[in-house]
């Protein structure tokens, strides 16, 4: 009998020890992505929203409570995007780690974020976000950076593998600045300069590369196209020459048939926007990747 | 319900509540005064309803004013505000206001507009796995009652939420516990609740101050798939009535949910079915039973539309107040489509059809209504629960 209880207390130890880790949740499959490059075997990682939901209406199931209830960390995009649901996701998991100031960690406000409104907005713009775009998953360089201030919280829990993160992030980072030089110079190949996107989710992404993305199929942010909206666009469409329209694969192409109807040489393309928005996008690079290929074969 | 077990069952509460309630207490009144510096966050919601009903046409009964009458109106508007007090407490505050008619000293009819706390509670995590709250709320009795007007599936809540727990559901002031039970595979929650017995439903209103209600609600919420969920509840309340016997209340609830994680912005599917008995005792008569149930679906079937269908059924034995709660069989069809142009506004138009032994002045027994309401939310209101 002793000897028994002496074994379930070494397994116990041991386990402890072994399987130490650092439970982690995010609210999208990206931050979910990098979590994993920079905790790797030491973190364990889930999110929250699904690479095909849109993280503005994900639903407070509560089932995701029972999962925050042993978490020891959430990151979140942040600036409002997912307010609506995480918050009542973290009240009701009842856990104390989370609804302490460091249980909850906002990244987008530490990203140097654009479009921030110049006013006081109201709902009348539609869904705004008074503190910036949220949607900094498709830059690369803010996405280094982002896994750099992933690994001071990681190492501010397990203190032991500190450096084991940090070192973590910086080849992350690295890898990710090396890429985009890449990254840029296949876009600018292409020799697109300007694309209609169906809402302000490739902000980051156009901004980085040099691309101009300000006419979107959404007249407001988050109120669907209208037929005098659709006109618009593609009389500015006409206009300026563009032959490009990225729908987000959150949304229907249901006005595709209209834009080619009007546009015959336009090329509309259905892309994924999170990481495991599409069958084999598993990391932020294969994700950024996909984007650019929608670019050459553009011109292709 | 036998005396004996109503005894067991409120010691077994207060054996529950008394350290809590002084832990509750304890922890909130030490934490330091510290001003708020930020506002609370605000919201008003305003429903706006026209309804035409063949029952509502006119005063049946002059002595009983009609509260629900034809024309528009507004049907209710609602202030909200919530905050963190400080890392222990949060406070949320909820003003209804509401039209309700009276005659005047002159036997003119008027309109009078009341203001009452829908619900004012502060609410706290301080003990790991469980939410504490203390004030006034909406009791956790099945899904629907938990809800505010402007949440409501349909125009008008269930029959047997109308009927059996009074027009504004069972509301009160008291304490409550909801401890997440120590399961992984699913949601499991059980709540206790303790409400002091003196809100507006007369059927738990005892004269003696001392008697209360209480009320036990399990719920279990299983992900069947990332894209379906089935919730099961069951509740339970027990507390004396006017007649210093008691009332008591059972019911059970199921409620499947689906919405495709590709696509979801645009089709999505609800089902749900509540259970509701009520027995009331009174002493040298028969026991009152009242029971019925609602059941619903709900289908969005474009990203701004979706079409709705419930039925209700009720059927009450042996009531104390015929007046009010006749003995009759009811039933209801209900039909609705919403348009749904941002999460702050809706449409909705609906057609009511009800049978039951209740006449209106024309003779008829189907009562039936066209309503068309507005809903708008301003400013940061809270998301509802799933």
């Amino acid at each position: 009998m002793k000897i028994s209880v002496v074994s379930f207390l070494v397994i116990v130890l041991f386990s402890s020890f072994s399987f130490g880790k650092i439970h982690v949740a995010t609210t999208t499959p990206d931050l979910a992505a990098i979590v994993h490059e920079v905790g790797q075997s030491e973190v364990e990682v889930f999110s929250i929203a699904k690479g095909t939901q849109d993280p503005h209406q994900i639903e407070a199931k509560p089932s995701f409570m029972v999962r925050l209830r042993s978490t020891d960390i959430v990151f979140e995009q942040g600036l409002e995007l997912e307010t609506a649901w995480i918050i009542p996701l973290i009240q009701g998991s009842r856990n104390p780690k989370l609804l302490a100031k460091d249980g909850l960690i906002e990244l987008a406000s530490d990203l140097e974020p654009i479009e921030i409104p110049k006013a006081n907005t109201s709902r009348a713009e539609g869904d705004v976000h008074p503190g910036g775009n949220p949607h900094f998953q498709l830059d690369p360089i803010r996405l280094g950076k982002a896994a750099l201030l992933i690994a001071t919280h990681l190492g501010e829990l397990d203190p032991s593998h500190k450096d084991f993160f940090q070192k973590n992030a910086q080849a992350f980072q690295k890898t990710m600045q090396e890429k985009t030089k890449l990254w840029q110079a296949r876009i600018k190949k292409t020799g697109i300069t300007e694309i209609v996107t169906y809402h302000k989710t490739l902000s980051y992404f156009c901004d980085r590369f040099e691309i101009q993305c300000t006419i979107q199929l959404e007249p407001k942010p988050g109120i669907p196209p209208t037929a005098s909206h659709l006109i618009s666009v593609i009389e500015q469409m006409k206009k300026r020459k563009l032959n490009l329209v990225l729908i987000e694969n959150l949304y229907e192409d249901s006005v595709a048939a209209k834009l080619k109807q009007d546009l015959p040489q336009v090329v509309v393309s259905k892309v994924p926007v999170y990481v495991g928005g599409d069958s084999g996008i598993l990391t932020n690079e294969q994700l950024i990747e996909k984007l650019v290929q929608a670019f050459e074969q553009t011109t292709h | 319900m036998s005396s004996k077990f109503s005894f067991q069952f409120y010691s077994t509460l207060a054996f529950f509540y008394r350290p809590l309630v002084f832990l509750f207490l304890n922890l909130t009144f030490a934490a330091s005064v510290s001003s708020g510096m930020n506002s609370p966050n605000t919201s008003a919601n305003a429903l706006f309803l026209y309804r035409n009903s063949n029952f509502h046409q006119q005063d049946a009964d002059p002595g009983n004013l009609d509260q629900d009458r034809n024309g528009v109106n507004i049907q209710e508007a609602e202030l909200q505000f919530y905050s963190d007090v400080d890392p222990y407490t949060r406070l949320s505050l909820l003003l209804s206001i509401h039209p309700e008619y009276e005659k005047n000293k002159d036997g003119l009819i008027s309109e009078k507009w009341i203001i009452q706390p829908e619900e004012a509670f502060a609410e706290s995590n301080i003990i790991p796995d469980m939410t504490l709250k203390i004030g006034k709320f909406k009791a956790a009795v099945g899904k629907h009652n938990q809800l505010h007007t402007h949440a409501f599936p349909f125009i008008l809540a269930p029959l047997i939420n109308l009927n059996l727990l009074g027009d504004e559901g069972l509301s009160d002031v008291g304490f409550s516990t909801a401890i997440l039970l120590p399961v992984t595979n699913w949601f499991s929650e059980f709540t206790l609740q303790y409400l002091r017995g003196e809100g507006t439903n007369t059927e738990f209103s005892s004269p003696q101050p001392t008697d209360g209600v209480g009320v036990a609600h399990w719920k279990n919420l299983f992900d069947l798939s990332d894209s379906l969920t089935l919730e099961l509840g069951a509740s339970y309340a027990q507390g004396e009535n006017l007649y210093k016997k008691t009332t008591s209340l059972a019911g059970a609830d199921l409620t499947f949910k689906w919405r495709p994680t590709e696509g979801g912005r645009y089709k999505s599917l609800l089902f749900a079915t509540e259970y509701l008995q009520r027995t009331q005792a009174q002493t040298l008569v028969e026991n009152e039973q009242g029971k019925g149930f609602a059941s619903w679906l709900q289908y969005q079937f474009a990203e701004r539309w979706a079409a709705s269908y419930r039925y209700d059924y009720l059927v009450v034995k042996n009531s104390f107040n015929p007046a009010n709660l006749p003995n009759d069989t009811v039933n209801r069809h209900s039909v609705g489509l919403a348009y749904i142009p941002t999460e702050f506004s809706s449409y909705h138009l609906e057609y009511d059809q009800k049978a039951s032994s209740l006449m209106n002045p024309a003779g008829e027994t189907i009562d039936k209504t066209i309503f068309l309401q507005a809903n708008f939310t301003i400013g940061a209101h809270p998301s509802h629960s799933y």
